[in-house]
């Protein structure tokens, strides 16, 4: 362990500090091929070249299998998402497989079943608990991290506490109280409970952030006499970002998918986000039951996620071997 | 994991070389100031945590001593809705069946995980792009998967099926949700598909952290492959593997998606889990009370297994 990070904390560093958790964790893939295919090339010159070449098309052959089974019923319902209903609700026939149409979508986001507004509640709440778990994350890192005083360390104690509170077992009074604070049926209450209960890994990963920050920044920061506000914005900022990263992709990823608190704390169906919309689409409150409705609304569901999640995998790596991961 | 762990133990000894922190001999003012500065910086995180997890946390507790109705005046009725439980046939059922569900996915979701975190934690070109694929559909989440899963498992006109009838597996009107044992099997292999991926990729990283050379000493003196996992690789990731079992185990300990979405606690009430059992005796028996005393219940469940889950990964130093 120790002599991995040091190996990394060779490579980079010496300037950024960040560096070497970052590497490890998403960057850990890359940088590892790239030199075990070195490797592999200057002893495959001997002797062995031909065993290599086919373990090499084994392992893509096993990966892509492998990969197949995980992938391909997420592919597979995109395609039947494209069937008009009669498709997808009569047994399979090969003659009308392939009509595959938009209508489904059509009717989602601009007709009666209009889920167009669900997308945009769970958009509005996803972006506020990313946003705001993100803010207030990074404060307390910083804080936790350099300016500590008596009883910080309680206090960071019973933020990880919370990380020990599963919600599912606090909805009942929760939801009273959200009552009396007028927070039932808001987006803005759901976005602060989402928030909260993100703010546990959140807090540990930029508490970590900012302990890494290197010695010689945080006293030069010091002896320049910037403010304490500043120096995080124009000192740190550049450092902490993948953690910031980090934070708000988890938010984001949890509030999206979220079920069971938007089902208890919206009744107003205007209100819904898109998971709870769906089940009205599932039990065909909107009218008669239709699953071609409801492929389609699953697949915008899980667009997102993927986009999110390819674009920003290293940070959600990161995050996972943090070890601050709640299931 | 290791990686936490290996910061965290550097960072007293950073903390102690920085100029701003406690331990550092300096004025009172400025004490005083860091204190402030920190009290400050903190607070927001602090009341969030208050507010929103550990007043209702609090709150919950209360309530399950009362005879909370949604209207008018409650009385203390100490213990007896924790009493009222033990008789309650209902909660016991949903605690039977989230305890059976959680033995039956969570051996396939750890040894599936693992198989494939061998498999992708090699430096091979590729692996990258295994690990991202295998791990989408933890990524998508489950709600959106379960609504898939309820329209392919129809009995006509579901893939589910018309694969496994061609495959001779289950006749082609097999009626998944109207059976509780082909419920569970169902829900289960949804779940195992789900979560494998983040079992995988828990245990990668740990196994990713050890060193090298560990194996080299061990592959000259010729051991086998299994005997290289089993007596090495296994040991010393023993934190990762019980950080995924815990994760796993209270993920199912604490379902409800899955079960509202696809079989809605049917056929009758054979598949209510804890959490939905809670639910129901909150949002729709509104009996406020004793839905609190199930939810104080369950957490002192989940938290001990969190609580033995930290003092297992900080007792194990390395």
């Amino acid at each position: 362990m120790a002599s991995v990070r040091n190996r990394a904390g060779k490579q980079g560093g010496a300037v950024q500090p960040t560096l070497p958790a970052r590497r490890h964790a998403g960057g850990w893939a890359t940088a590892g091929s790239g030199a075990g295919a070195a490797a592999r090339s200057r002893s495959g010159a001997v002797a062995s070249a031909g065993r290599k070449e086919s373990g090499t098309v084994l392992y893509w052959l096993g990966g892509l299998a492998i990969s197949a089974v995980f992938v391909a019923p997420l592919l597979w319902e995109g395609l039947r998402s494209l069937q008009p209903e009669s498709v997808v609700t009569t047994a399979p026939s090969a003659k009308t497989f392939g009509n595959l149409t938009f209508a489904n979508y059509q009717t989602l986001l601009s007709g009666q079943d209009d889920i167009l507004r669900n997308v945009i509640n769970s958009l509005i709440v996803a972006l506020a608990t990313a946003a705001l778990t993100a803010l207030v994350a990074t404060l307390a890192g910083y804080g936790f991290a350099l300016f500590r005083f008596r009883g910080s360390g309680v206090a960071f104690g019973l933020v990880l506490l919370a990380f020990m509170i599963p919600f599912q077992a606090v909805l009942t009074p929760l939801f009273l109280e959200l009552h009396s604070l007028r927070l039932l049926n808001s987006l803005i209450g759901l976005a602060l409970f989402y928030t909260t209960f993100n703010l546990p890994v959140g807090v540990y990963v930029m508490r970590n952030s900012f302990l890494q920050v290197p010695r010689e920044l945080v006293d030069a920061a010091k002896v320049d006499g910037a403010s304490v506000m500043r120096t995080l914005v124009s000192v740190f900022r550049p450092l902490i970002m993948p953690g910031v990263a980090t934070t708000a992709l988890y938010a984001f990823l949890f509030s999206w998918t979220e079920f069971l608190g938007a089902l208890s704390f919206l009744t107003n169906d205007t209100l819904f986000t898109l998971p709870v919309a769906l089940s009205n689409v599932e039990t065909g409150t909107y009218g008669a039951v239709n699953y071609g409705l409801l492929l389609a609304g699953a697949v915008i569901a899980m667009i997102p996620c993927i986009i999110v999640y390819v674009a920003l995998q290293r940070y959600y790596v990161r995050g996972l071997i943090s070890g601050a991961l709640k299931g | 994991m290791t990686l936490a762990n290996g910061t965290a133990d550097r960072a007293p000894a950073l903390a102690g070389r920085l100029g701003w922190q406690r331990g550092q001999p300096r004025a009172g003012a400025q004490a005083r100031r860091t204190t402030r500065t920190g009290l400050t910086l903190i607070s927001p995180a602090l009341i969030f945590v208050s507010v929103f997890a550990l007043f209702p946390l609090g709150f919950g507790v209360y309530i399950s001593l009362t005879d909370w109705p949604l209207v008018g005046a409650y009385h203390f009725i100490g213990l007896s809705n924790y009493t009222s439980l033990i008789h309650n046939s209902e909660f016991i059922a949903s605690i039977v069946f989230t305890l059976k569900y959680t033995a039956i996915v969570t051996v396939p979701i750890f040894v599936v995980g693992y198989a494939l975190a061998v498999f992708v934690r090699s430096n091979r070109r590729g692996a990258t792009l295994f690990r991202t694929m295998i791990f989408l559909p933890y990524i998508v989440g489950l709600v959106a998967e379960s609504y898939m899963a309820v329209v392919e498992l129809q009995p006509t006109s579901g893939t589910a099926n018309f694969v496994l009838a061609k495959l001779g597996i289950v006749g082609n009107t097999t009626a998944w949700t109207v059976h509780t044992g082909l419920a569970l099997t169902a829900i289960s292999v949804l779940v195992i598909w789900f979560a494998a991926g983040l079992t995988m990729m828990l245990l990668m990283a740990g196994m990713q952290g050890i060193p090298h050379e560990i194996y080299e000493s061990a592959r000259v003196d010729g051991a086998s492959w299994w005997s290289i996992e089993r007596r090495l690789t296994i040991p010393l990731l023993r934190r990762s593997i019980a950080l995924s079992l815990i994760i796993s185990v209270v993920g199912s300990f604490l379902a409800f998606n899955q079960f509202f979405i696809i079989t809605d606690g049917g056929p009758g009430t054979s598949t209510v889990p804890v959490v939905m059992s809670i639910y129901q005796e909150a949002f729709a028996q509104l009996d406020v009370g004793l839905a609190s005393a199930m939810s104080v219940v369950l957490v002192i469940v989940v938290g001990l297994i969190t609580f033995v889950q930290f003092r297992y990964l900080q007792g194990e130093g390395d």
